[in-house]
């Protein structure tokens, strides 16, 4: 399914968004003074740091109205200092991580409260077992962007040959390599709607890509005036092979492309709303998570020596998904979506949630690895 | 019954000081937090009840606005990850007693924060968590948990009863928990990072939006009234009559099994108002059905809402109160003195899909020490209640509400330990 909105999956630098990776080491990193004046005002309005040890050096400019000077996580004070009286100056040191925090100057006529943005700074240094990570799935990428292109011409010569049974055959298996890596394609800008929009996700005009042909296929049964649609949709996928050599992977985000997978699977799968003509989406939904599941192979070594239990925990739930699918079968593809009933797809939505709650924690584990 | 006068009711909001404290023994911690901070008692609507005591919250302390009620199926046959989870729902249900958001990790951008934080401005808003088992976890098939020897009698599964409509998918479950708070976002908050917590363990299997609490357990709240108009909670169990509630509401330190001591049996069911027929029908009906007037809330014959029910009353030969008003055949008088705790809410879930009428009604809770001598025999009386011809029961629940925790326990420990 293609999404509009882009946030930063795997390769945070191309997007240009922010994944913060590496964050300073508080025993080595130096502490950073951060100057702080409240007055009868309150706090300044806004205050922006870099992440890791900060000293705030206080002081008042104030008549004495305003003394206090706090910083909150969400309602948590985390370090304060009192009775900071005019033209004394005192100072807290605190160990920040990037994220908004709220101050508070208690009496302040204009600003009692203030914002704290600490920024994270990036660094692309690896570990070993990062670079290992990284390494394993950008292979994995690579094998199967070329598996994408290969099954993607497939499809394309059965449509262009006038084929319509051959063509309703290949289109879903065509589609697994593609569904595997999405989050990936995802980073692309408009890679991945050229390739994936169904109908409505883009303006009428602009609609092309494999549920455009899905549509014509089996909605009008017919593969006529596709030729310059196939031929989109293979030089699409050639562009996303040859993209995907140089992206920037980081353990973290590989991480996170593996919740994505899942998300991708309760959004649109379990719906039914990803192959609304052909309704392929159990193969879709085996597919995401063999992506999932690729992505969390390729963290877990660090993740094995941080935590041993989560990854025991992940290998049944990834086990349990996979169970759950069986019964739906048939030789080497699925039921279609309509076989199913309102309690298969509720059984099939709780082993998803049960594998992505905690796979969401993974990223924290192997972040900066 | 407790006598009142009508001037108690300015005292709405101001919670039973004295007597909640006399049943919560063992409430420290949850208050060692602002904004309740060297009070012993909850101050205003928006105060912290506490969490720890001999008895769960949530069941006496004082009834608060707002329901979210969630059954839940256990989905895992491992026993251990079971009483895992009912430790980091006892620890996260704390926190949240107390106001405070849950886990340790809110500010990280790298993971998701531990607490969705939609309620973290708001205070602990009178939050009250209370837990209970269905009959199905010690039914289980193969008792994975080996609590199949422990079930209480008392838990039977619940007859069916005349002109029951019951769905099946919206009735019991194998765990449930009654979230109340002054603030619907705070109800809302608790039974959404509880299921979170206990994915892969659990899974939601119904649950039950409330407003409007129709029944008080503390002389100092005002009796509300129904959808249907009426005050139909004006007899209930309060919290300062501690006979009654050792009687009729708290499992007893003699009765089986042990471990239910200190608890009590909750039974929930999703009664539907048929509003628009009621709407339709005459004042003087509507009073007769219920057998007390509209606007005071007095028993037929009497003057004010807390004279005493005079069942014997006739005028003109007949009686005041009919034989089939729903006062008369509730009344511990006609059911052998028995007495349950209601905690009932008024729901709506929109409009019906098939006749584009209300879906509303009432979501009645009760705690009793047994349900077989409380709501089972008062339900089976009811069946000539007048009131049937405009409601509908549509969900059930039963669920066994074990003891209170201390500081270091979790709840259900006396079951799983």
């Amino acid at each position: 399914m293609f999404r509009t909105t882009g946030r930063a999956l795997l390769g945070a630098a191309l997007s240009g968004a922010v994944v913060v990776v590496g964050l300073a080491d508080p025993a080595t990193a130096k502490s950073k003074d951060v100057k702080v004046e409240i007055s009868d005002d309150g706090c300044p309005a806004k205050l922006t740091i870099k992440a890791g040890p900060n000293t705030f050096k206080v002081t008042n400019s104030g008549s004495g109205d305003v003394s206090e000077f706090e910083i909150l996580s969400g309602n948590r004070i985390i370090g304060e200092v009192e009775n900071v009286a005019p033209g004394l100056n005192k100072a807290f040191s605190l160990t920040l991580k990037p994220g908004n925090y709220t101050t508070k100057c208690p009496g302040g006529s204009e600003h009692s409260t203030g914002k704290l943005v600490v920024r994270g700074s990036t660094d692309t240094k690896l570990s070993a077992d990062g670079k290992a990570a990284v390494d394993q799935y950008r292979q994995y990428l690579e094998a199967q962007t070329a598996e994408l292109v290969t099954t993607t011409k497939g499809f394309t010569d059965a449509v262009d040959a006038g084929n319509l049974d051959q063509a309703k055959a290949l289109y879903a298996p065509s589609r697994v390599a593609y569904e595997r890596i999405e989050p990936v394609a995802e980073t692309f800008g408009d890679l991945d709607p050229k390739i994936d929009a169904r109908e409505g996700d883009v303006p009428k005009n602009a609609w092309g890509g494999y549920h455009y042909i899905e549509q014509k296929l089996w909605v009008d049964g017919t593969t006529n005036g596709l030729s310059s649609y196939t031929k989109d949709l293979n030089d699409n996928v050639a562009t996303l092979q040859n993209l995907v050599k140089d992206v920037d992977l980081q353990p973290a985000g590989i991480a996170n492309g593996a919740v994505e997978l899942l998300n991708e699977v309760s959004r649109s799968k379990i719906t039914g709303e990803e192959e609304r003509y052909s309704r392929t989406d159990l193969v879709d939904f085996e597919a995401n998570v063999q992506g999932a599941e690729a992505a969390y192979d390729a963290v877990k070594p660090i993740l094995q020596k941080k935590n041993p239990q989560l990854v025991a925990d992940l290998d049944a739930n990834f086990a349990a998904v996979y169970a759950a699918l069986q019964p739906y079968k048939t030789g080497d593809t699925y039921v279609a979506y309509t076989a199913l009933t309102d309690d298969d797809t509720k059984a099939l939505s709780q082993v998803i949630d049960a594998l992505a709650e905690p796979l969401s924690k993974v990223s924290k584990q192997v972040v900066g690895s | 019954m407790n006598a009142r006068s009508v001037s108690r009711r300015a005292f709405l909001g101001t919670a039973g000081a004295g007597a909640l404290a006399a049943t919560v023994a063992l409430g420290t911690d949850a208050l060692a937090h602002p904004p309740g901070a060297g009070a012993a008692v909850p101050k205003g609507l928006d105060a912290a009840v506490p969490f720890e005591g001999a008895h769960q919250a949530g069941i006496v302390t004082p009834v608060q606005d707002r329901l979210l009620f969630a059954s839940f199926d256990v989905v895992s046959d491992d026993r251990t990850a079971l009483v895992q989870m009912l430790k980091d729902w006892t620890s996260a249900a704390r926190r949240m007693a107390a106001g405070e958001m849950i886990g340790t990790d809110n500010d990280d951008l790298v993971a998701p924060p531990d607490d969705t934080g939609e309620a973290q401005d708001l205070g602990p808003q009178s939050l009250t968590l209370t837990f209970g088992f269905g009959t199905s976890l010690f039914d289980r098939a193969d008792d994975p948990f080996g609590i199949a020897a422990r079930k209480p009698d008392a838990l039977a599964p619940m007859p069916a009863f005349a002109r029951d409509e019951i769905r099946p998918e919206m009735s019991e479950g194998d765990l449930a928990i009654q979230s109340c708070a002054n603030d619907p976002t705070v109800a809302f908050h608790a039974i959404r990072d509880l299921a979170r917590i206990g994915r892969g363990v659990v899974a939601l299997r119904w649950s039950q939006q409330g407003f409007g609490r129709t029944s008080v357990t503390d002389t100092n709240q005002v009796t509300p009234r129904n959808l249907m108009g009426f005050k139909d909670g004006t007899n209930n169990i309060v919290v300062e009559d501690t006979g009654a509630l050792d009687d009729h509401v708290w499992v007893g330190p003699k009765d089986d099994p042990d471990w239910m001591r200190g608890g009590s049996y909750l039974v929930t069911r999703r009664i539907r108002m048929m509003l628009e027929i009621w709407d339709r029908s005459t004042l003087s009906d509507q009073e007769l059905t219920f057998g007390r007037n509209k606007g005071e809330g007095a028993p037929l014959g009497a003057h004010e809402e807390h004279d005493a029910v005079n069942l014997k009353a006739t005028k003109d030969g007949a009686l005041l109160i009919p034989e089939n008003a729903h006062i008369r055949l509730a009344a511990p008088a006609a059911n052998d003195g028995v007495r349950i705790l209601r905690r009932g809410f008024s729901f709506t879930d929109g409009i019906d899909p098939v006749t584009n009428q209300l879906d509303a009604g009432l979501f009645f809770i009760a705690y009793q020490r047994d349900p077989r001598t409380g709501f089972i025999p008062v339900q089976r009386h009811l069946a000539t209640d007048a009131l049937n011809e405009y409601i509908r029961h549509e969900s059930t629940g039963t669920f066994a509400c074990p003891p209170g925790v201390g500081a270091k326990g979790f709840v259900g420990e006396t079951l799983f330990d």
